[in-house]
């Protein structure tokens, strides 16, 4: 096995490590979340979480899958080692910007949910009386 | 709060287009629409300043709370699904000046705005 080859397969090994491990953790703390979004709807919840967990993966593994062709021949270990470097730190920038992502989704949703609830804007101008309908 | 009825100026052409486009938009708070000063607004809040709601939007709550003019259009988003949010955001202290000004120029510009748009 060439040390390309091997290049490749640390790769692939290592993203699709660390890209597995934010999908867990994204899966596993945003139900709770999702939870509280749709008061305490479990089922609902669920689905929409796994809904959101696989656009996740799709872009990330699609990322990893696209960035994986080096475009130079890698003859040494430590030529192999730099490229490393490189492909595996922009995914996890990537991987990083995901997460925000998702964390800007779970929040705007949980401040839809709770703004629901919540009373008036501001303080009324003056009261009138309201003469009920007959 | 279950209603709110929003004493609009009939005559304005933005403002009936506004009414149609609240119309169709889904509410958290139902929107009653009586036009201001007709037989129905005085007979529905006898006590209210009718004058008052021919010079600026005014919202009234069914428990009676009298929102006027920038308030009664922060309430008109309160009580629309979609808008909820931006009603609080505009209503920040930091923004609530600005949206004041921009809001009674829109609507002391009316009728011109009308015209403008070729609004009927």
């Amino acid at each position: 096995m060439t040390i390309g080859i091997t290049t490749y397969i640390v790769y692939l090994v290592v993203s699709s490590a660390f890209t597995i491990w934010v999908g867990r953790t994204i899966y596993k703390n945003g139900r709770v979340f999702l939870i509280d979004v749709f008061h305490g709807n479990e089922t609902l919840a669920d689905s929409v979480n796994h809904l959101l967990v696989c656009g996740f993966y799709l872009i990330s593994f699609g990322y990893v899958s696209l960035a994986l062709t080096l475009g130079y021949e890698v003859t040494t270990a430590q030529e192999g080692m730099e490229a490393l470097s490189i492909k595996v730190g922009m995914v996890l920038l990537v991987l990083g910007a995901m997460h925000f992502f998702n964390l800007l989704l779970f929040s705007r949703m949980r401040r839809r949910a709770t703004d629901r609830h919540n009373g008036p804007p501001i303080e009324p101008d003056s009261f009138t009386h309201v003469q009920q309908e007959a | 709060m279950l209603a709110m009825t929003v004493l609009y100026d009939p005559e304005c052409g933005l403002c009936r287009r506004a009414h149609e486009w609240l119309a169709e938009q889904s509410k958290l708070v139902e929107l009653k629409f009586v036009p201001c000063e007709s037989d129905e607004a005085r007979r529905r809040f006898p006590q209210l300043n009718h004058d008052l709601t021919k010079k600026d939007l005014t919202v009234v709550a069914d428990d009676g709370s009298v929102y006027f003019g920038p308030k009664a259009w922060l309430m008109v988003l309160w009580a629309l699904t979609r808008y909820r949010d931006w009603s609080y955001r505009l209503a920040q202290p930091e923004l609530l000046p600005t949206t004041k000004r921009v809001v009674s120029m829109i609507s002391q510009h009316r009728y011109q705005i009308t015209r403008m748009a070729g609004l009927r």
